[in-house]
C-alpha cells in the first residue's frame, strides 16, 4: 500500500513536471527576448570573435568560467587530500594485469595525435566549436590511455601541480590587468584584431589556452590518484 | 582605497592557485597565507561596510558588461554587514585552528587550509553576487570544500557525513540549475535585479516551479526541515573548527540566497508566511531532537539547525522590524555558536565517542574554556545581559507587533527546552565529578585568544547592543527596498 502511494505521487509529480518543461517551447518567439540578441551582436562588432560560446563563456559570464576553474581544482585537491592515506605506496596501480601489446604499440602511436588535437581544440577554441574544457579534457584522455597501457608510466605529481598552479594564476592575473587598466575585472586590455583570425578576441584565446592548460594538469593528476589508489 | 568589491573573491582565488607553489618553498607559508588573506579580506569589508553606510551601496561590474548582459556584484549594507561578519569568524576559524595537524602530514594540512579560505570566499561570493547563475557557481565552491572539509578525517563515519552532505547537495544543485532554466527561458535573463523587474510579467505556473525548485534547492543549504537531514552528521564529524564554520559561515549564506529569492526576486504572495510556518517546523523538530542528543557536537549541531528555524521565522514576520530581529539572530549566532563548538572541542578532546557525561568535572580542571562554554550557552538561549537576549527580545516585539501570540508562545516554549539542554551540561561540567581515566586538554594560546575575543563581544554586545543595532537597522531597510535595488543595478551609470 505505501509502495503503491509512492508510485502514485511520483506519476502525479512527473506529469506535472513533464508538462511544465514541454510547456516551456524551446525555440519559439519568446527566446529572442532579453539579453541573447545583444550576446550575439557584441560578439561580432565588439570582440571580433568567431565563437559566440566562447565569448559567452570566457568573457561576458568570465567571472563564472573562473568559479567552475576553481570548481574543478577544488575537486582535484579534495580528492588528493581525500585519498592521501592510500597513495603511500606511488608506483604500484590497482590494475594489475598487464596490457597486451596491440594496446601499448597502439597507445603509443596515438598519444602524440590526441594531444596535437586537443592543443587544436583549445588553441582555436575563439573560432570553432570547443575551447579549453574540451581541449584539456582531450589531452588528459591521451594521458588515460598511456597510464593504463603502461605499467611504469608516470606522470611527476609536482609538475602537474605546478602547471596547474600557474595557468589559475595567470588567469587571474590577466584578469586583475584587465581591472587596472579599464576598472573592471577580466575586461578585455588587448586589441580585438580582425575577425575569424587566429589573433582575435583580445584576452579571450589567451584565457581559454590557460583553461586548457589548468583542465589537462587536473583531470590528469585525478585520473593519476585514482589509479595509484590501493586498499 | 583599499578595493573593491570583486576583490573578495579574486584574491583569495590567487592564493589559493598560488599555495601549492608556496608549499613547495617554503611548508609554513600554507597555513600563513590563507591568514593573511582573511584578514585581508576583514579589514576591505570593513572598510567598504563603512563606506557604504554613508554613501550608499557599490554595485561592481564585471568585464565591462553592465547588467544584465554581464555579471555585477552589489556590496550594499545588507550583504556589506554579512559578508563582514562572514570573513570575521572566517578569521577566527583561521586563527583557531592555525596549528591544527602541525605534527603530522604536510599534504592533509595543505588540504585544510587551502578548502577552508575556499569556503569562506565561496560564502561570501553568494552574498555578494548580484546574478543567479552566479550564486550556483558560487554554491557549488562552497559545497566542494564542505563535502572534502567533512571527510577530513577520512574514517568511516566521517566517509558517510560526507557522503549524506555530497548527495543532498547534488540534489540542491540539480533543483537550482533547474530553476535557473525555467527563469532564464521566460525571462531571457540571468541578473537578479532584472529578473525582479520583469517577475510581474511571467506567468504564474513557471513562476511558481521556479519558485519550488529554488525554495527546495537553497532550502538543502540553509538547513530547512525536513532538508536538513545532511546537516547533524557533517557538523558532527567535521573537525571542531569546520563545525564553527558551517554554523557561522556557510549557514548564513544559505539563509541569505533564501532571503535573496522570497524577497527580492519572486513577489509570490504567502512565501513570507511559508518561511514563518517551515521556520517554526525547524525550530521545533531540531530543539526537541538536540534534547534527546547524549553527545556534545551533535547536541550542538540540532541547537544550531533550531537557531537558522528561528532566523527563517523572523525574516517570515516580513516586517522591518522581523528583518532587523533576524539580521540580529544571525550576527548572534555567528558569534555564539562558534563560541560553542571551540569551547566544546576542548571539553571532549581526549575523548572518542564525544559523549556529554564526558565534560564531568571540566569546570575544575579547564576553567576558563568552561566559563565560556557557560556564557556562549547562556548567551544562546537567551539570558540577559548577553547579545542573545537582545535578539530573542526583538523577535518576541516583532511578533508582538503583529499578533502573533501563538508564535511567541511557541518560541517561549522552545527556549525553555533549549535552556533545559544547555543547562544540563553547564550542570555536568561544574557540579560533577569527574570519571576516572579522563584527561583535560589544555587550549592552545591561539584557540584561547580566539574564544575571549568571542566571549568579550558577546558580552560588549549585550551590555550594550547599540554598538551594532545602527547598522542593522541599515542593513534591514536596504533589504526591505526592493526598487532601490532594482535601481541601483539597472541603472547604473556607467
Amino acid at each position: 500500500m505505501k509502495k503503491l502511494i509512492v508510485i502514485l505521487l511520483l506519476a502525479v509529480l512527473a506529469w506535472d513536471l513533464g508538462v511544465i518543461f514541454l510547456g516551456l517551447n524551446f525555440g519559439n518567439e519568446h527566446f529572442t527576448e532579453g539579453v541573447k540578441d545583444q550576446y550575439l551582436e557584441k560578439t561580432v562588432t565588439e570582440l571580433n570573435v568567431a565563437n559566440t560560446v566562447t565569448s559567452i563563456v570566457v568573457n561576458f559570464r568570465g567571472f563564472d568560467t573562473l568559479g567552475e576553474v576553481t570548481v574543478l581544482f577544488l575537486a582535484a585537491t579534495a580528492l588528493g587530500g581525500i585519498l592521501y592515506k592510500k597513495r603511500h605506496h606511488v608506483g604500484e596501480r590497482s590494475v594489475l594485469f598487464p596490457s597486451s601489446s596491440l594496446v601499448m604499440s597502439g597507445s603509443k602511436l596515438l598519444f602524440p595525435a590526441i594531444i596535437l588535437l586537443g592543443v587544436y581544440v583549445f588553441v582555436h577554441g575563439h573560432l570553432s566549436p570547443g575551447g579549453g574544457f574540451q581541449g584539456g579534457t582531450i589531452i588528459a584522455t591521451g594521458f588515460l590511455l598511456m597510464l593504463l597501457a603502461y605499467d611504469n608510466y608516470s606522470v611527476s605529481h609536482n609538475l602537474l601541480s605546478i602547471v596547474e598552479s600557474l595557468a589559475g594564476i595567470f588567469f587571474v592575473v590577466i584578469g586583475l590587468l584587465g581591472f587596472m587598466n579599464h576598472g573592471t575585472f577580466l575586461e578585455n586590455f588587448l586589441p580585438t584584431g580582425t575577425l575569424n583570425s587566429l589573433f582575435s578576441g583580445g584576452v579571450i584565446p589567451i584565457v581559454y589556452i590557460l583553461i586548457g592548460f589548468k583542465v589537462a594538469a587536473e583531470l590528469t593528476g585525478v585520473i593519476y590518484t585514482v589509479l595509484h589508489e590501493k586498499d | 582605497m583599499v578595493g573593491t568589491p570583486v576583490l573578495l573573491v579574486v584574491i583569495p582565488l590567487l592564493a589559493a592557485f598560488l599555495i601549492p607553489l608556496l608549499g613547495m618553498i617554503w611548508k609554513e607559508l600554507v597555513r600563513i597565507i590563507p591568514g593573511l588573506v582573511l584578514l585581508y579580506m576583514f579589514i576591505l569589508s570593513a572598510t567598504l561596510l563603512n563606506q557604504v553606510l554613508h554613501t550608499g551601496p557599490i554595485v561592481e561590474v564585471i568585464a565591462g558588461w553592465r547588467p544584465p548582459l554581464g555579471i555585477n556584484l552589489v556590496f550594499s549594507p545588507f550583504s556589506g554587514f554579512l559578508v563582514t561578519l562572514m570573513t570575521f569568524i572566517g578569521l577566527m576559524v583561521w586563527i583557531y585552528s592555525y596549528r591544527f595537524k602541525q605534527n603530522v602530514d604536510f599534504e592533509p594540512a595543505k588540504k585544510y587550509f587551502i578548502l577552508l579560505m575556499m569556503l569562506v570566499t565561496g560564502s561570501v561570493g553568494i552574498v555578494l553576487t548580484g546574478d543567479i547563475f552566479n550564486l550556483f557557481v558560487f554554491i557549488e565552491i562552497v559545497g566542494i570544500s564542505a563535502y572534502a572539509l567533512t571527510a577530513f578525517y577520512t574514517e568511516r563515519n566521517s566517509a558517510e557525513a560526507a557522503f549524506k552532505y555530497l548527495f543532498m547537495g547534488a540534489l540542491a544543485s540539480t533543483f537550482l540549475l533547474l530553476a535557473i532554466m525555467i527563469i532564464y527561458t521566460q525571462l531571457g535573463t540571468l541578473n537578479m535585479a532584472d529578473i525582479a523587474s520583469k517577475m510581474p510579467e511571467m506567468n504564474t505556473t513557471y513562476k511558481i516551479t521556479a519558485l519550488v525548485f529554488l525554495l527546495t534547492a537553497i532550502g538543502i543549504e540553509a538547513e530547512m526541515f525536513p532538508l536538513n537531514g545532511w546537516a547533524a552528521d557533517a557538523y558532527t564529524e567535521s573537525p571542531g573548527p569546520i563545525g564553527a564554520a558551517f554554523a557561522g559561515i556557510v549557514a548564513k549564506a544559505g539563509v541569505y540566497a533564501m532571503v535573496r529569492i522570497i524577497f527580492t526576486m519572486f513577489d509570490v504572495d504567502g512565501t513570507m508566511q511559508f518561511m514563518l510556518y517551515i521556520g517554526l517546523i525547524t525550530l521545533i523538530v531540531a530543539e526537541t531532537t538536540a534534547l534527546r542528543q547524549d553527545r556534545l557536537k551533535r547536541m550542538l549541531a540540532y541547537s544550531s539547525i533550531g537557531q537558522m528555524g528561528l532566523i527563517m521565522v523572523a525574516f517570515g514576520i516580513g516586517t522591518a522590524e522581523g528583518v532587523f530581529a533576524a539580521l540580529f539572530l544571525m550576527f548572534n549566532h555567528a558569534i555564539i555558536k562558534p563560541l560553542l563548538f571551540f569551547s566544546g572541542s576542548y571539553l571532549v578532546y581526549n575523548s572518542k565517542d564525544k559523549f556529554i557525561h564526558e565534560t564531568n568535572g571540566m569546570g575544575k580542571h579547564i576553567p576558563i574554556t568552561s566559563i565560556l562554554f557557560a556564557l556562549g550557552a547562556f548567551a544562546i538561549v537567551g539570558l540577559p545581559p548577553f547579545a542573545g537576549f537582545w535578539s530573542k527580545l526583538s523577535i518576541l516585539t516583532a511578533a508582538a507587533d503583529e499578533n502573533m501570540i501563538i508564535i511567541i508562545a511557541l518560541i517561549l516554549i522552545v527556549s525553555i527546552i533549549e535552556l533545559v539542554y544547555y543547562l544540563r551540561v553547564v550542570n555536568r561540567i561544574y557540579f560533577f565529578k569527574m570519571a576516572e581515566g579522563v584527561e583535560p586538554k589544555k587550549p592552545t594560546l591561539n584557540a584561547l585568544f580566539v574564544m575571549v575575543t568571542l566571549g568579550v563581544i558577546i558580552l560588549l554586545v549585550g551590555f550594550y547592543p547599540d554598538a551594532i543595532t545602527g547598522v542593522l537597522h541599515k542593513a534591514s531597510g536596504d533589504l526591505l527596498d526592493k526598487t532601490k535595488y532594482i535601481q541601483d543595478v539597472l541603472l547604473l551609470n556607467p
